[in-house]
């Protein structure tokens, strides 16, 4: 599969290190580097499998928080004197905490710019009175309630509940493009009433290639907006719905 | 030119003018001075917001334009054929507030301050007319240097740079620099 993934959903690896903090209520400026560092290979072993073109900066932000993990784990110099020269040992964690804090204000400047352009788009400039060529209406966010995190959470559950067994089955190659998956989910979002279930994309599946592929096509429908993911509470299941852009060529 | 003529003037220039028209333009166009015309601008824009009026009269990227009410957005969107405009990306509006917040910044620092290399958000960014090279840094490599542009205090419908929300111990930082070329000093100071 040469599929290159450029998903610009994909906000970077301080974005999942502030997800993984915030979802485990963990404190900032005390992080356990070791959970922490755990929990983000199992995403990068993820973006990896997907072959997004950002896995490069999630590859060196892993290689930051081993180098950090080690550097924890070395004794720390022994000083002659009982001084408390200690003190001035500076923590490893420190530089990433600096960037994290930094991170965070863009997020919050980024909610800012998203809320005044959501304001911007409910006031039309003259068009010359040609409706064709209006300023257009906001449309909502694609991702309602939960963030592209959770969602890739979600694909892990599927990948792990894919059984070795039904790999290793001997069936015909399946030649599938991730534009006739796309169609294809299309297709079924329109026949569900409400929405339809985030599992139910995979259902069929039975290769892990068939659930990338179908994932991918998933991801890239909603950043199209063709497609809505919606989690009405934490844990609650993600549901699909058809997004605001109908006629959006793929 | 008396009074009430000049006063309708300045409605009718606002009007036709399809960009932000400065109070500058108006009061060349109008042979009065600035304060007058302030004065009468400002008559106006209450004058259309008392009355409770589908259009009004805003300020926006150091000029005044004609817009529609928000309160009638929807009526708009009903008349709507072509496909919604799709928003910011989050990658692309996360670079835009480092560079709002932050310029003049080099890719290299975006890059820094988000954590992911090869910047494809720059290009878009540039592309839509809502961040421009505003110069060269004077460090080894001469790196280009980027700020934004009128037409992103238009998108966001802002006055001015200093127009934008303030954040805690995140001030905007735009200075004039050294580097900044002659053309590129006059837009910046429209937004400033």
């Amino acid at each position: 599969m040469t599929y290159q993934v450029q998903l610009e959903i994909f906000a970077g690896p301080l974005d999942l290190l502030l997800h993984l903090i915030e979802q485990s209520k963990l404190d900032i400026y005390d992080i356990p580097i070791a959970i922490i560092t755990e929990q983000f290979l199992s995403y990068l072993h993820t973006i990896e499998l997907l072959n997004l073109e950002v896995a490069g900066d999630f590859i060196v932000m892993a290689a930051t928080l081993m180098q950090i993990k080690a550097r924890m784990l070395l004794p720390k110099p022994v000083t002659l004197d009982d001084r408390e020269d200690v003190e001035d040992e500076e923590d490893p964690r420190k530089e990433l905490v600096d960037r994290l804090m930094e991170y965070k204000r863009i997020k919050e400047a980024s909610h800012l710019l998203r809320e005044l352009e959501q304001e911007q788009m409910m006031f039309f400039a003259r068009s010359g009175g040609v409706f064709t060529d209006q300023q257009l209406a906001p449309v909502s966010d694609p991702l309602k309630g939960l963030s592209i995190w959770d969602i890739l959470d979600a694909f892990q559950t599927i990948l792990i509940s894919l059984t070795p067994s039904e790999e290793n089955l001997s069936l015909p190659v399946e030649e599938i493009s991730v534009k006739q998956v796309m169609e294809q989910i299309l297709r079924s979002v329109t026949l569900t009433n409400g929405g339809m279930d985030f599992t139910e994309v995979f259902r069929d599946k039975r290769s892990r290639n068939s659930i990338i592929t179908a994932f991918i096509a998933l991801l890239e429908l909603i950043r199209l907006h063709r497609v809505i993911a919606v989690q009405e509470a934490v844990f609650d299941r993600i549901l699909l719905c058809l997004g605001p852009a109908e006629e959006v060529p793929m | 030119m008396n009074l009430a003529l000049a006063r309708a003037a300045i409605e009718a220039l606002i009007f036709s003018s399809q960009e932000p028209i400065t109070v500058n333009t108006i009061s060349d166009a109008v042979s009065l001075s600035d304060h007058t015309v302030r004065q009468l601008l400002l008559d106006l824009i209450e004058e259309y917001r008392v009355a409770k009026r589908g259009i009004q009269i805003v300020e926006m990227a150091g000029g005044y334009v004609f817009l529609t009410h928000p309160e009638c957005a929807g009526y708009i969107e009903k008349l709507q054929r072509t496909p919604r405009s799709v928003p910011l990306s989050q990658a692309a509006l996360e670079t835009l507030a480092i560079v709002a917040y932050r310029q003049p910044i080099t890719r290299a620092e975006i890059e820094s301050l988000r954590g992911v290399k090869g910047e494809s958000a720059l290009a878009t960014l540039v592309e839509k007319g809502l961040i421009q090279e505003v110069g060269r840094r004077d460090s080894p490599g001469r790196p280009i240097l980027y700020g934004t542009t009128r037409g992103f205090l238009k998108y966001f419908g802002l006055k001015n740079l200093n127009d934008l929300p303030s954040l805690e111990d995140w001030h905007v930082m735009a200075k004039p620099i050294k580097e900044v070329t002659k053309a590129d000093e006059k837009d910046l100071q429209a937004g400033t």
